[in-house]
């Protein structure tokens, strides 16, 4: 091992600066240690590496359940399950593994154009064949995990998007019903602020809670095709892009979110929005599915306070073209690495099997993506969010995961400078369609 | 310090002048200013630590009142805690061995030998000063894929080590220069060659040189955080500065724990800096100069 | 810590007992004339080779590599992408987050320089005598400095956010109502980069103390105390006598203060959460990574990074070249 990294270190410096990158990105050409796809049945002996994000219980132990299970129906199959913290897992683990050629055989997929980078640059396994009657089975959720009608990846759980609320607040303010439209949640936010309540908690800090309110805005604001036709060719020239941020321009002027929220952060500690929410100190926040696991654990008393929260989904704009039933949201799926045996992929069709998703509903918690599934959600908030999916006719991707790193990231600083106060609402598509561009 | 005589000086405002033992008080008021403006806040930190949740929201200000060993004892409890003290203590002394040793070694010819390029050489060294690990951490990443360093704790050491040498050589030459060339000559005498004469004269006459390098080397790497953020971050390799960010989001509502945590973090580089303090000063005063 | 042509060994303070050369001596070195050994070579190889390997490789090679990198379209997966030429140079330089982070580094600068350095010089000259606990004193005050940035922009935070410690302190102290009337230390746009200045400050200007009073021991007594005898007051024998004296020192603090508040990353970037409030508290390193790392723009993060590179080695050259000349020189001739 020494011997060959000072090799390595000799061979670097020898290298002229092209040979090396060529041999940086030359990822897929080492001979990847991994087993080679072994036929269906066959009694060869076989390990898969599974890399999953779930870093406490109750989700680590069902994976590991689901891996154990797998392992008794299918003798000749080892299976070896990792979990890595989220952020760590998607930044900085998987890339490596992808590049370096030594990638886990399972992996968390997030979809999207993230995904469209990892399928050009000849990663994933494209699945399509051997999941077809899943993909099926699973509806509508399994888009982002395609690329030009192939699939590569399978999700096991998909949630929406909506505003997190503590109905003892919208009490104490006089607030009869949740707000289902633009002018009765400016309403809203008056009649909190007279009371001398924060009303929306925004983590403006990271970035994207800030740029989920234009989304909404942007689902809100434009016809569902034009946003369907948006995430395959990136084209924001329709005037329905300029008129969201007119709308959200609007909004931010009447002041509705917490004091400080440039420098709140999302979900790190009592002072984020999810704790602000979770600690009464603000009645709303805009976040997926996943909120309610973060308030709790910002809170001793978590029982009380899942007692007193609530959910409804994103107002619609008076007015406007959008699709008042349709949803943002995201979900969680897994890929297999282009190299991986067919028994990853049977592993992948087991987890995101009816039978385990009913399990993973009630044992984990979440929106499992296999609608016949949703008959395990317990958590009545997640019961509420499962119908409104149901009933909408539009699921879009969160955008910046939909459009690619690049045009996400443009889209999102473009959104900030908005909120900041020193662009106008035309600069946002402009600021995507440059980056589409590159 | 007595205040002497003092003849008004032509050209000196009468006004402007100033009594020693003025001076004197003035001095004590400063130090204690200075030195309460800069340990005042980690002071805080490390009280407070010692408070539970509910006196620290009651009064942010208080003493502890019961003193609660809780946060400290939870935190020292914590195996994740002791994986990280245990990736920064290696990853920072393979650091500080490897910088000294390949800084010394380097130094001697630099100062020593006469062949030509020699100051080339030098000025390539030293070149590194202007380059921040930031420029370079990219392209860096790429070279530790390429070598299947990111995750180890080589990944680290071999690049913090790079990067320390230049401060090292600038700082371990002229040191190494002074050697009075009459030891070197009566090596020679006893039959020593050069090589003998490094190991056996010039590593110890340097030696306070050497403890200055390698603890400007240890408490860099101790304190890291960009290198590591690439490196290592997720691996069982994490040290403690990305442990903070983790420790945070981990225990968010529980800010008593993580000041313990944040106080934990610190205390090393602190005492270590403490205790070498004084050959720190002098070994950078010759520096300064130089 | 100067990059000059010839290191001086004749004004070097030794410690540990080993003799310092007489002041205007020549480096032994330098009059040492090897006789041609056939090991010679060979030696200079084995004692410099391992340096020289590793350096090269982990700092020189990545860096030209940058510079490589900077011309291509890549997102850090796959081949390289399009060769793209000055195209990502051309983009960084026209974004608004990157040129309001070179702003932003340009006011660190200045401020680091105006602040600190006369901060800590008043500091430096009154503690340069024999105070009771001079030793306490002086680490106390290199605490802050010692403290990894990660720690210390955590703590900061811990203290100045919305609902920290300060606003609590000050709610108590009946200044303020409710969290929600209290300052925005880390939220508003107008103050937050002062509030970032005073905590760079807290964190470095124990530096420059330190390397003060260690330049203060070159200075002679014998100097100052005849100065006095002739009737100069404290204040004229500061002025006159040891602040220029100190020229050499306080320069080379500049110069570190200068390069180190171009390339400031990790403070800034766990003080302001990268960049709020709404991306205005960016550095420019800190726009390279975050460009990396959340964007993966590694070409365009890669020119970003270049550009970095070239201020600081500009600011260096011109600073070298036109403040530190004469230090150089100095040094060159073995005087002090």
């Amino acid at each position: 091992m020494a011997n060959m990294r000072r090799s390595g270190v000799i061979a670097a410096l020898a290298a002229s600066s092209a040979l090396l990158l060529a041999a940086c990105s030359s990822g897929g050409d080492d001979p990847a240690p991994t087993n080679s796809g072994t036929a269906n049945g066959s009694d060869e002996p076989v390990t898969i590496t599974w890399w999953h994000n779930a870093t406490a219980d109750p989700a680590l132990t069902f994976w590991q359940t689901v891996a154990d299970e797998f392992e008794a129906a299918n003798p000749n199959v080892t299976v070896e399950v990792e979990g890595i913290q989220n952020e760590d897992l998607q930044r900085t683990r998987i890339p490596v593994a992808l590049q370096s050629g030594e990638a886990p055989d399972l992996f968390q997929q997030w979809g999207g154009g993230e995904m469209v980078a990892q399928v050009n640059d000849g990663y994933l396994k494209d699945i399509s064949a051997m999941v077809a009657d899943d993909v099926e089975r699973l509806g509508g959720s399994v888009a982002p995990w395609q690329v030009d009608g192939k699939t590569y990846g399978l999700p096991y759980q998909f949630g929406p998007e909506g505003i997190w609320y503590r109905p003892s607040l919208f009490e104490a303010a006089g607030i009869d019903e949740v707000p289902s439209t633009l002018d009765e949640l400016s309403d809203a936010v008056q009649k909190l602020k007279d009371a001398g309540i924060e009303p929306i908690a925004v983590g403006a800090a990271d970035g994207w809670p800030a740029a989920h309110w234009w989304y909404n805005f942007a689902l809100q604001s434009c016809p569902s095709d034009v946003l369907q036709a948006a995430n395959s060719t990136l084209d924001f020239s329709d005037e329905c892009f300029v008129t969201a941020g007119e709308k959200l321009q609007e909004f931010i002027d009447t002041e509705p979110f917490n004091s400080g929220y440039a420098a709140t952060s999302a979900q790190q500690g009592a002072t984020s929005s999810a704790g602000l929410v979770a600690n009464g100190n603000a009645a709303m926040e805009l976040m997926g599915q996943w909120n309610v696991s973060v308030m709790t654990g910002l809170v001793d008393d978590t029982e009380a306070l899942v007692a007193d929260l609530s959910w409804f989904p994103f107002p619609s704009i008076e007015g406007s073209q959008g699709d008042p039933t349709a949803m943002l949201g995201g979900g969680d799926g897994y890929s297999c690495y282009v190299d991986a045996p067919d028994a990853c992929v049977d592993l992948l069709k087991y987890i995101t099997s009816d039978d385990v998703l009913t399990r993973f509903a009630s044992e984990v918690g979440g929106i499992p993506a296999a609608p016949a599934a949703h008959s395990g959600i317990t958590d009545p908030n997640l019961q509420v969010q499962a119908e409104y999916m149901a009933e909408s006719d539009y699921l879009q991707l969160w955008l910046d995961t939909s459009y690619g790193p690049t045009v996400g990231a443009a889209m999102n600083d473009a959104i900030i400078q908005l909120f900041a106060g020193n662009a106008a609402p035309a600069d946002i598509p402009a600021a995507m369609t440059a980056a589409a561009g590159q | 310090m007595t205040a002497i005589d003092t003849r008004t000086e032509s050209g000196s405002a009468p006004g402007r002048k100033k009594k020693l033992s003025d001076v004197g008080a003035a001095a004590y008021f400063v130090a204690i200013l200075a030195a309460g403006f800069s340990i005042v806040p980690v002071l805080y930190i490390m009280y407070s630590a010692f408070r539970t949740n509910g006196q620290l929201s009651a009064s942010p200000a208080g003493l502890p009142d019961p003193f609660v060993w809780s946060n400290y004892s939870q935190v020292l409890g914590d195996s994740a805690f002791w994986q990280m003290m245990f990736a920064s203590t290696i990853i920072a002394l393979a650091t500080t061995i490897g910088v000294v040793f390949l800084g010394v070694m380097a130094a001697y010819p630099l100062a020593r030998y006469k062949f030509p390029g020699r100051e080339g050489l030098y000025t390539y060294f030293t070149a590194g000063l202007l380059f921040p690990i930031t420029v370079a951490a990219l392209p860096l990443y790429l070279i530790l894929l390429e070598l299947k360093l990111p995750g180890t704790p080589w990944g680290l050491v071999l690049p913090q080590v790079a990067f320390q040498l230049p401060v090292t050589i600038v700082i371990l030459r002229p040191f190494v220069q002074a050697i009075p060339r009459e030891l070197e000559e009566a090596a020679a005498i006893d039959g020593a060659g050069r090589v003998q004469f490094f190991f056996k004269i010039l590593l110890r006459l340097t030696t306070p040189a050497l403890v200055t390098v390698g603890v400007l080397a240890f408490v860099g790497s101790w304190n890291a955080y960009l290198l590591p953020l690439l490196v290592v971050q997720g691996s069982d390799w994490t040290t403690l500065p990305l442990g903070v960010a983790r420790f945070q989001s981990d225990h968010s509502q529980d800010t008593a724990l993580i000041l313990a945590f944040l106080s934990l973090a610190m205390l090393p580089a602190i005492l270590f800096f403490t205790m070498m303090e004084r050959k720190i000063v002098s070994g950078l005063s010759g520096a300064v100069k130089g | 810590m100067t990059v000059s042509r010839e290191a001086s060994g004749g004004d070097t303070d030794l410690v540990g007992g080993a003799q310092a050369p007489s002041a205007g001596s020549r480096p032994a070195s330098a009059k040492t004339s090897q006789k041609r050994r056939p090991r010679h070579w060979g030696e200079i190889a084995i004692f410099v080779g391992p340096a020289l390997l590793v350096f090269s490789a982990f700092v020189i090679l990545p860096v030209v590599l940058a510079g490589y990198v900077s011309f291509f379209n890549w997102d850090g997966g796959g081949d390289l992408g399009n060769f793209v030429g000055f195209d990502n140079y051309t983009r960084v330089l026209d974004d608004g987050v990157f040129i309001s982070s070179m702003k932003n580094n340009a006011f660190i600068v200045v401020m680091s320089l105006v602040i600190q350095g006369p901060f800590a010089l008043g500091i430096a000259l009154l503690m340069n005598r024999k105070l009771r606990f001079r030793a306490g004193f002086r680490t106390m005050i290199f605490v802050p400095y010692v403290l990894s940035e990660v720690v210390a922009g955590a703590m900061w935070r811990l203290i100045l956010d919305q609902r920290g410690i300060l606003n609590s302190l000050m709610i108590q102290w009946g200044i303020f109502d409710t969290p929600a009337d209290a300052i925005g230390w880390l939220s508003d746009q107008k103050l937050v980069m002062w509030v970032m200045i005073f905590v760079l400050t807290w964190k470095y200007v124990g530096l420059a103390i330190i390397l003060f009073l260690a330049g203060l021991q070159g200075v002679p007594e014998d100097l100052l105390e005849a100065a006095q005898i002739d009737g100069a007051s404290w204040w004229q024998v500061q002025r006159r006598i040891t602040i220029p004296l100190l020229g050499p020192t306080i320069r080379v603090w500049m110069f570190l203060s200068i390069i180190g508040s171009i390339q400031l990353f990790d403070m800034a970037r766990l003080l302001t959460n990268n960049g709020a409030p709404f991306d205005t508290t960016f550095t420019m390193a800190m726009f390279v990574i975050d460009r990396a790392v959340t964007g993966r723009q590694y070409g365009y993060a890669t020119a970003a990074a270049v550009i970095l590179f070239a201020i600081s080695l500009t600011a260096a050259l011109l600073f070298m070249r036109f403040v530190m000349r004469r230090d150089n020189e100095t040094a060159e001739k073995g005087a002090v």
